[in-house]
């Protein structure tokens, strides 16, 4: 017997992920899924968020890694609730992992959530955790071809963090072709190019996110 | 790789909708994916071959229909396909303005079940 099914794949995710989606709205929860390769400074760059905002918003954390408590360790000593998710091998977060994690949160005290998925240019992109938003983290020493080879993450990203800009004039890295190949792939992305280590730029990425995400839920 | 946990939700997926229908034996799945999916046929195909062992599914066969990146832009209304994964501008007039016809499907299209 034939079976005419024509059903996503990913279905069982995505429903998952529409409750969280459920639980995030009524508890006013902004959502931000940051993804990155490894190193390219997702943590660094919550670092100087965290300290930029912490007057004007009550940040949480979710940290996604293959293993280790590194990461959360570094979030949990700027006095910032914060959850680690291990994946034990697994190269993304899926929603159900977010789900089990909220209830470690201190949800009613939070309205803004950053998850920090792990390292990797493909795999994040295709999974949907509930959140509001994804942004993307590009460090320059990563090359001035990867967006382009990996468009997915771009197009679906809200905002674009370039960071690592104060090594610039130590690499042959193209800036212009790196702005506009990701204007070109998302000509209504937001993006930024910052330094985490001098805190060039992280102004303008602070400020963004309280006029386009702190007030949104309120 | 994320095929695995793809092929793995695929798995789960096709063995609910046989049980579902009161069968029990997968003969054949087949599914469509888009180029710009993010997903790679032959990795996907891989792992579902090997998961699917001691399942319904263990003698099932995999059928991919790859669908092309196509577009229709809505300045010069002609569509347009690709061989990239991504699209910048409409290859006739260089608008920026289109809407994405087919290429990122994930989905599971028709199961032969007994
Ligand atoms: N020079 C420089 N190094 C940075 C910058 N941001 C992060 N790093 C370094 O890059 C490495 C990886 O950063 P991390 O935040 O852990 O990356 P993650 O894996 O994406 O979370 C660390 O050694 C950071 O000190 C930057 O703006 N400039
Ligand atoms: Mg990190
Ligand atoms: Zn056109």
């Amino acid at each position: 017997m034939k079976l005419k099914v024509v059903s996503k794949i990913l279905d069982a995710n995505e429903r998952i992920a529409q409750e969280n989606r459920k639980i995030f709205d009524d508890k006013k929860i902004f959502v931000i899924n940051l993804m990155s390769s490894p190193g390219a400074g997702k943590t660094s760059l919550l670092e100087q968020t965290i300290k930029g905002l912490k007057d004007f918003a009550k940040i949480g954390v979710i940290e996604g890694d293959i293993t280790g408590t590194d990461d959360a360790i570094r979030i949990d000593a700027l006095n910032v609730p914060v959850v680690q998710i291990n994946t034990g091998g697994g190269c993304h977060l899926d929603a159900s992992m977010i789900q089990e994690t909220l209830m470690e949160l201190p949800i009613d005290d939070i309205n803004l959530l950053f998850i920090e998925n792990v390292g990797n240019l493909v795999c994040p992109a295709e999974f949907y955790l509930g959140e509001d938003i994804k942004a993307m983290v590009l460090s320059i020493t990563e090359g001035h071809d990867k967006p382009l080879k990996y468009p997915m993450m771009f197009q679906q990203s809200k905002a674009v963090v370039i960071n690592k800009i104060d090594l610039a004039p130590y690499l042959d890295v193209d800036m212009e072709k790196i702005r506009r190949d990701i204007l070109s792939l998302n000509p209504t992305v937001a993006k930024f190019e910052i330094s985490c280590k001098t805190g060039q730029g992280i102004n303008q990425w602070t400020e963004w996110i309280k006029t386009n995400c702190l007030c949104r839920k309120h | 790789m994320h095929e695995a946990s793809i092929a793995l939700s695929l798995l789960e997926k096709v063995i609910e909708e046989c049980i579902n229908n009161g069968c029990s034996i997968i003969k054949s799945v087949k599914i469509e994916i888009g180029r710009a999916s993010g997903v790679m046929p032959d990795a996907l195909s891989f792992v579902f071959n090997a998961i699917k062992a001691d399942t319904i599914a263990s003698s099932a066969s995999l059928y991919i229909n790859e669908k092309m990146l196509t577009a229709m832009c809505n300045k010069c209304h002609k569509e347009f396909s690709t061989e990239e994964n991504y699209i910048f501008e409409c290859p006739h007039c260089n608008s920026n303005s289109f809407n994405i016809l087919s290429g990122k499907e994930l989905n599971i299209i028709e199961l032969e079940v007994e």
